[in-house]
């Protein structure tokens, strides 16, 4: 009986996992976003690729602003807006809170193409600009089968209307927060270092007690309000009451950890990745 | 002493209230508010683009009467809907709103299938440029709309599952309407495929 049931179990799990796996598969991939030229088709030689990635990595010096190429050969069974959006959503290129990224999408075998604008950039590159380029810098230069030449020539055009954009040159708004962040990290530290030492001599109940005076004191020392370091002790006292636990191996995934820092330009060496720009779907999309 | 004790009761009354959902409510509260406002931000960008595209339009294709009347009638009917943050709590008002969107959203797509009889129409810039700014507009409302189904879907799910169903019920949160397919019953019906050969 009970085999049975583990079989049916089986059979089911099984099922699930094939389910999920078709939907996944149903969908194009996005590709890892490792410099500001991405070409899947090998359309643009070596050289090509390297001069566009060139200037649009002193572009992106000079301003601040990401544009990032990437040639596909298909977006079917999505619309190429669809996949577009999937893309900048995974990628988020353009810096936090200004949003100035911008992805030339080219679906190749789809004859169609892609201006994908960042949410800071909707003023300086209005939906209609960008359909312009599309259809009178793009889609000429494409029916001749010359890519490299629409797409640096469409890439120029957005640089400059770009450059007329005014932008805070780099963004210094985290400090607040990486301060908080800090305070955080040194008391998580400070109660796993001290926490794990005396529940070691002390056993878990004494030890707690005695890491929450210790840091209670440290913080009273620190903050000099008595009501804030008696809240911050209980918070010891409880966290490394509970510690154990935590990392008996089944913690919880750190959700908090990553996306609001998403930042990081890569720029000092050859890794790319997105400053965490936003996109509410700006731009147009056009054919040849 | 006693003061410690207090202090003692409202952290642990803080925790508990955490612990249950109450403050996750109110971030995802405020999340799909502000996907909802963007999704009548670009409502609203649409409705005003009507106005220019049927004065632009009638410029050339005059007698497309019943098309550009539909479109009007549609406009106005979505500019006299009142739509506040609280349709987000009527299912009712919701399924409305969603109705009036989606008869401009069709209403739309027949004056820019017509169009396209009208060389000189497709030739006008200005009309151009507003195909432009209305397919891209198109395609933001999707964005948001999916976006807005996404934070409700969170929403939805948190209210509903155990323990903090509990604390939605203490507190009055009820799940919130999401998009649906506009054309459910267009789709399931299959089209009929007629060449004439009708004895």
């Amino acid at each position: 009986m009970i085999t049975h049931i583990k079989v049916s179990l089986f059979a089911v799990c099984t099922m699930l996992l094939f389910a999920t796996c078709n939907l996944n598969a149903e969908l194009i991939a996005i590709p890892a976003l490792k410099s500001r030229v991405t070409d899947l088709t090998q359309t643009l030689t070596t050289d090509q690729q390297s001069q566009l990635e060139a200037k649009l990595k002193a572009f992106e010096l000079a301003k601040g602003s990401q544009i990032t190429v990437l040639i596909v050969p298909s977006t079917r069974p999505e619309e190429i807006e669809q996949y577009s959006i999937r893309v900048v959503d995974t990628w988020k290129l353009g810096r936090e809170k200004q949003d100035d990224g911008i992805l030339v999408l080219v679906a190749k075998n789809d004859h169609k193409v892609r201006i994908e604008v960042g949410q800071g950039l909707e003023g300086a590159i209005p939906d209609l600009i960008a359909k312009r380029i599309i259809s009178e810098v793009m889609s000429p230069s494409f029916k001749q089968g010359d890519f490299y030449g629409g797409v640096n020539n469409a890439v120029d055009k957005l640089m400059d209307l770009t450059s007329g954009e005014k932008l805070e040159p780099s963004p210094e708004v985290r400090h607040t927060n990486m301060s908080f962040d800090n305070s955080l990290a040194l008391f998580v530290i400070g109660c796993i270092v001290v926490g794990a030492f005396l529940s070691s001599i002390l056993g878990r109940l004494f030890g707690a007690g005695a890491t929450a005076g210790i840091i209670g004191g440290i913080s009273w020392f620190i903050l000099g309000t008595l009501g804030m370091s008696i809240f911050v002790a209980i918070m010891a006292f409880l966290f490394t009451l509970v510690m154990p636990y935590l990392f008996d191996g089944t913690r919880g995934d750190g959700t908090y950890s990553s996306g609001s820092y998403g930042g990081g330009f890569g720029s000092s060496n050859d890794s790319f990745s997105g400053g965490g720009g936003g996109f509410s779907g700006g731009g147009a999309s056009g054919d040849w | 002493m006693q003061k410690i004790y207090f202090k003692l009761f409202v952290v642990l009354l803080l925790l508990s209230l955490s612990g249950c959902g109450y403050n996750n409510f109110q971030s995802l509260d405020e999340e799909s508010k502000a996907s909802w406002s963007e999704v009548l931000n670009q409502y609203q960008r649409r409705a005003d683009l009507v106005p220019n595209l049927v004065n632009v339009v009638k410029g050339y294709a005059e007698h497309e009467k019943d098309v550009l009347t539909q479109v009007a009638d549609a406009r106005s009917k979505v500019g006299s809907m009142q739509v506040t943050p609280e349709v987000l709590n009527d299912p009712e008002a919701f399924a409305k709103f969603q109705a009036a969107q989606g008869q401009l959203t069709s209403a739309l797509s027949r004056l820019m299938a017509v169009s396209e009889n009208y060389p000189n129409l497709k030739a006008d810039q200005g009309f151009r440029d507003l195909q432009a700014q209305l397919e891209g507009t198109e395609n933001r409302i999707t964005v948001a709309r999916n976006r807005y189904i996404e934070t409700i879907k969170v929403y939805n799910t948190a209210i509903r599952s155990f323990p903090q169903n509990l604390t939605a019920m203490m507190f009055g949160y009820k799940t919130k309407p999401s998009f649906t397919v506009e054309n459910e019953k267009a789709i399931s019906i299959a089209p009929t495929v007629d060449f004439g050969y009708k004895k």
